[in-house]
């Protein structure tokens, strides 16, 4: 076993063990349990780290496979199989990332029985690592049960106002999505015959045998759906916001930043690239439903006045980029929402870590009744309008990239410019309510509430594990702000290899213009044409 | 010369990070160490402007490569570049030279000076840029560093209110920007400047005025044009120096740069939309000007008209004259600007120009140095103001009569509110507390008033530039001298002015803590002071349209999403479970009567009787 295996497997394994060690009672003493939890969360992040920077962006395909094949069921073709691609490898990271993040909230969060939340949030960090680092699809739903699970209990034992019915709500809803999935997948290996139940073996079965149109139209359209719950597409969207201001701050910040990426990473890397007829016969629809996300959630999100929902309709809000990208059916499209993908993963994390230490201060999510918080706390209003003007796309941080790329993508063809004209909309919804929220908390004076509570306990600037939790977010969202090129290398050259059924049809449509050029259709581009001038 | 200028835009934002890590409660060596940082930025521009005379200096670096779309980040210094370049480092280095002396007893002076870095940071990224893309990049950063900037006193809610608007504004014009971008690189396949250039120079069909009107949007909300101009007035919420720097001499100006960094797309539609478009704001804001007390106000519609002259100027094909004018106007508003930061700081934040009065006496250098700049934006002859705003009004003289009509009511608004302005708050005598106690301020803010002061007189003379600084001006200004009808418009803007400042002496010569044109004519008074209420019509936008609906949305999505769909299908299988329900009661009766009623059914089935 070579290093890199180690650490891929490690990754998964040691926040597991961590997670059956604490269940189990194991360590008595209060610094033992933090020790374990540290490790628990620490060497899934730099495993994350290390392997990202040790991943060949020239190499096409996996790296660090990583394969036992007695485990799993390989009569069914499915086996134990991990390794990164271009695709994985940044998300990978950045499940290592947050993760850290959340854990070190959690370790100091100084919740109930912190040992038995502790180990449930291992075991969804295990899961969490397992999914992105999976190459067998029977495995990735399975890794993606074992973080889903958790979150149902920690919803329902640590959770907020009305924990109980929207833990049932929640559980229900995505158990839903996920077993509509789970049908698409199942459908897929049962229709081609394949040895193995993975992308390359899929894809080389799926270009021997021939799918019949509506059979691989169906299939999509139930992936689609199933992932779309999963999600928060529009309209199943309702679960997201509702749960995650119910949810213990962690498992928000894991949630929506990480496991909520898992239906998006499974329509880009296996749905799209495996049936892309499909795929571009839904594009429609998905542009469509992806618009209601940015609009019609937008202005929910405009009518929030507590913090931790408005981040949580933010959050729906913002995934219907990745689903614009998706729908624009192009490598272009695709690579900028896993662009987005990673940025917003951390943004999110980062907005809802910042979003519980304002209301440490404040014992209140309701803007309404903060104010003046910058005077009296500079450092963490610095981290509160960083996070805000993340999430907002302003250039600096990851998340401009990849929502221009989306937009850029809409682009292409003359009949997405609809779409690209409404959906620019949202970064004027999203400025007015990052910036109103960043005005209501922070400036101004404190209102007579927070005045009276602010003379019981006064605001103190951020703790040293508080900055650590949040600094290490910041700086990788900051670092992908201003070197893109650091992840978009990597997944560039994966997606252009499994989006290349796109390119071409894109081409066979032509290049599209404002302005048609009478008589015979252009072959080249303009600048093409300039180049070829002697 | 590639080092050069990547050192001339990083360390700024070197210098921005130093004081987020380290200097966060070290204001005194934070804001020696951006002035330092200005001084560096000035040298190494200097020597960028002089060493690369003649080829345009292209440099590139891939940034970001996606699907077949390639970003390059890259430098594009070519003349008005050069021009630029040298107004922002050269304005940008007094002012920060006289924000030491203003803030001094700031608390919070790291998080100014940083700021201001974090600002010449972006504005030099717009400046080099060599594709829109990088320009639209660094466009969002200097909005983003002038809501930090203008939010500097934020406990007050004047400050919170103005910067999310400046920023929203901003925003709303940025996303015309980003569509035009988006729909230039699937047109013309090239976000690159140069090539942009030469595609539309080798097919003029590709452009249109749709494209063009899209990427002007960019424009009209930097340059806070019409309709979103509302956004610069509430932005002198922020401090003086800021006032100077960004909402007049480099930033607003920045969207008339893009203008013409891109001329080469714009349609004859296009231009005469600009024209128009900014020959109306240059008449509108003045109007908007005579009526204000707020002295920063009054500059800032000044401003306000200013761009619009350099958007007419644009518009009527002249694009090396507005770029002249840019230059001139950066010289004397930021003169302006800081000479009324000069007289609050000593007024005590005394902003009301109807509280001061008689400061000439109290503060000279600052009142000859402001009557110097208010004698040149009036175009009296011979200063800088007059050779670049007259060379517009004759240019539209001989283009386009009714741009010409507008413009030149506007010069006249000018010079009447402007010699309104220095009568009220440096002749006479004092009207407050505030204003008998002034005093003349320290060297760190005067010098930089005579500098802009000798500048503004001697910003005019295109042959003192040394080198090619004006090498893109220079065509145009050949052009305009062979224009015909000089002496006329001798004539006319001479008596402009001269009519300018005998009504001001007149009318606001003598005057108490009222406005006389609210006593003489309050009509026109009340329709200057309600701007055509603008901000009313978006606060109503805002508070009866915008907020309504979304709060109408969230009820329709709690209803008919969560209530109806998710709900609805939870109480259908609800429905059936309770049907389920009802057959288990627990009762062997009822049991026995299922058992009985499931045999029969099954022997009718099994006889034939039932047919499934």
């Amino acid at each position: 076993m070579s290093m890199t295996s180690i650490l891929l497997l490690g990754s998964i394994a040691v926040p597991f063990l961590a997670s059956i060690l604490l269940f189990c009672g194991l360590p008595r003493s209060e610094s033992f349990l933090h020790r374990i939890a540290y490790l628990a969360f620490g060497f899934p992040f730099v495993a994350g780290i290390i392997l990202f920077f040790k991943f060949d962006p020239s190499c096409p395909g996996y790296c660090f496979e990583f394969l036992i094949e007695r485990m799993g069921l390989h009569q069914l073709g499915i086996t134990f199989h991990l390794g990164l691609n271009g695709v994985s490898s940044p998300l990978f990271a950045m499940a290592g990332i947050v993760g850290l993040g959340a854990g070190i909230a959690a370790i100091h969060s100084g919740a109930d029985r912190l040992r038995l939340y502790l180990a449930l949030l291992a075991l969804m960090q295990s899961g969490l690592m397992g999914l992105f680092a999976s190459v067998d699809l029977f495995f990735y739903y399975l890794f993606h049960e074992f973080a889903l699970i958790p979150t149902f209990i920690m919803i329902g034992i640590w959770g907020g106002r009305d924990r109980r019915s929207i833990s049932l709500e929640i559980t229900i809803y995505l158990t839903l999505g996920a077993l509509v999935s789970l049908c698409g997948l199942v459908a897929l290996n049962a229709m081609v015959d394949s040895p193995k139940f993975d992308f390359p073996s899929l894809s080389a079965a799926l270009a021997q045998t021939s799918l019949s149109a509506t059979s691989s139209s169906t299939i999509f359209g139930l992936l689609l759906f199933g992932f779309g719950i999963l999600v928060a597409l529009f309209p199943f969207h309702t679960w997201a916001p509702r749960g995650y201001n119910a949810a213990p701050t962690s498992v928000s910040m894991l949630h929506a930043g990480v496991l909520k990426k898992f239906g998006l990473y499974g329509l880009i890397q296996i749905a799209a690239p495996l049936l892309p007829e499909a795929a571009m016969d839904w594009s429609q629809i998905i542009l469509w439903l992806a618009l209601g996300n940015v609009i019609v959630v937008g202005f929910v999100t405009l009518a929030q006045d507590n913090l931790k929902s408005m981040v949580g309709y933010g959050s729906v809000m913002h995934m219907g980029y990745c689903f614009l990208g998706i729908g624009a059916c192009s490598a272009l499209g695709a690579g900028s929402a896993v662009m987005l993908m990673c940025a917003h993963g951390l943004s999110v994390a980062l907005m809802f870590l910042v979003g519980q230490f304002v209301y440490r201060r404040t014992g209140t999510y309701e803007m309404g009744e903060m104010g003046g918080l910058a005077t009296r706390t500079p450092v963490l209003a610095c981290f509160l309008v960083a996070a805000t003007l993340a999430t907002i796309g302003l250039p600096g941080f990851g998340n401009f990239w990849g929502e221009f790329g989306v937009f850029l993508s809409l682009g292409e063809l003359a009949g997405n410019r609809f779409f690209l004209g409404l959906a620019a909309l949202g970064i004027i919804i999203s400025a007015i309510f990052g910036l109103r929220a960043v005005a209501r908390v922070l400036y101004g004076s404190p209102s007579e509430e927070f005045s009276k509570h602010l003379e019981k306990n006064p605001a103190k600037d951020l703790s040293r594990v508080e900055l650590l939790s949040s600094g290490v977010i910041l700086a990788a969202l900051t670092l992908i702000g201003l070197f893109p090129s650091l992840i978009s290398e990597r997944i560039d050259r994966e997606i252009e290899t499994r989006y290349e059924f796109f390119q071409e049809a894109q081409s066979s449509i032509g290049r599209p213009s404002c302005c048609p050029v009478e008589g015979e259709e252009k072959e080249n581009s303009p600048i093409e044409q300039l180049n070829l001038q002697p | 010369m590639i080092n050069l200028s990547l050192t001339l835009l990083f360390l700024p934002l070197l210098s921005a990070a130093v004081t987020l890590f380290f200097l966060r409660n070290n204001g005194r060596v934070a804001s020696l160490l951006s002035v330092f940082t200005a001084g560096g930025i000035l040298a190494l521009s200097l020597i960028l402007i002089y060493n690369t005379e003649d080829v345009p200096l292209a440099w590139d670096m891939t940034w970001f490569k996606m699907g077949g779309w390639e970003l390059k980040f890259g430098f594009l210094l070519d003349a008005p570049a050069r021009l630029l370049l040298f107004v922002v480092a050269f304005v940008g280095f007094l002012i920060h030279v006289f924000s030491l002396g203003y803030m001094a007893d700031d608390s919070a002076r790291s998080r100014y000076f940083g700021g201001l870095s974090i600002f010449m940071f972006s504005m030099l990224g717009i400046t080099l840029a060599d594709n829109l893309i990088m320009i639209f990049v660094f466009w969002e950063l200097v909005g983003f560093s002038s809501y930090l900037l203008i939010a500097h006193y934020f406990t007050t809610d004047e400050a919170a209110q103005a910067s999310k608007k400046a920023f929203i504004v901003n925003r709303v014009g940025d996303f015309g920007f980003l569509i035009g971008i988006v729909l230039t690189y699937w047109i013309f396949g090239t976000v690159n400047l140069s090539e942009l250039a030469d595609l539309a120079d080798f097919d003029p069909k590709l452009t249109s005025t749709l494209l063009c009107l899209a990427l002007a949007c960019g424009f009209i909300g930097k340059s806070a044009q019409f309709p979103l101009h509302v956004w610069l007035p509430d932005a002198m919420a922020g401090p003086t120096p800021v006032s100077a720097l960004i909402h007049a001499a480099t930033m607003v100006a920045a969207g008339v740069y893009l203008l013409l960094r891109i001329d080469f797309l714009f349609t004859e539609q296009a231009l005469t939309f600009i024209a128009f478009l900014g020959a109306v704001m240059g008449l509108y804001a003045g109007f908007c000007a005579l009526v204000q007390r707020d002295i920063k106000k009054i500059l800032a519609y000044s401003t306000l008209s200013q761009l619009g002259y350099m958007a007419a100027a644009f518009g009527l094909g002249m694009p090396g004259i507005a770029l002249f004018h840019l230059m001139t106007h950066a010289f004397f508003k930021a003169l302006m600007f800081l000479g009324s930061g000069s007289v609050i700081h000593a007024c005590h934040h005394e902003q009301d120009i109807f509280n001061y009065g008689g400061l000439r006496k109290k503060m000279p250098v600052t009142a000859l140095t402001f009557l110097i700049g208010v004698l040149a934006i009036s175009g009296v002859n011979f200063l800088s103001g007059y050779f670049s705003k007259d060379a517009i009004l004759l240019g539209a003289y001989n283009f386009n009569m009714p741009v010409f009509i507008l413009l030149y009511l506007g010069a006249l608004l000018t010079s009447i509110y402007m010699f309104r302005l220095y009568f009220i708050t440096f002749e006479g005598s004092p009207r407050s507390h505030h204003a008998e106690e002034a005093h003349e301020n320290n060297r760190l803010m005067t010098g930089p008033l005579v500098i802009l002061a000798v500048l503004s007189v001697l910003g005019g003379y295109h042959t003192l530039y040394p080198g090619s600084l004006l090498q893109y001006c220079l065509p145009d200004i050949d052009m305009v001298a062979l224009l015909p009808h000089h002496m006329w418009m001798i004539v006319l803007g001479t008596s402009a002015w001269i009519f300018g400042l005998i009504f001001a002496r007149s009318f606001y010569g003598k005057v108490e803590q009222t406005d006389p044109l609210s006593d003489r004519l309050p009509v026109f008074y009340q329709l200057c002071r309600s701007k055509l209420f603008f901000d009313e019509i978006y606060q109503f936008y805002v508070s009866k349209i915008q907020d309504p609906l979304a709060r109408f949305i969230e009820v329709m999505e709690l209803l008919f999403v969560s209530g109806l769909m998710v709900r609805g299908s939870a109480g259908i299988s609800a429905l059936f479970a309770l049907l389920a329900k009802s057959c288990y009661v627990g009762k062997i009766h009822s049991y026995s009567f299922w058992f009985i009623v499931g045999t029969l059914g099954f022997l009718a089935y099994a006889v034939g009787l039932l047919a499934l």
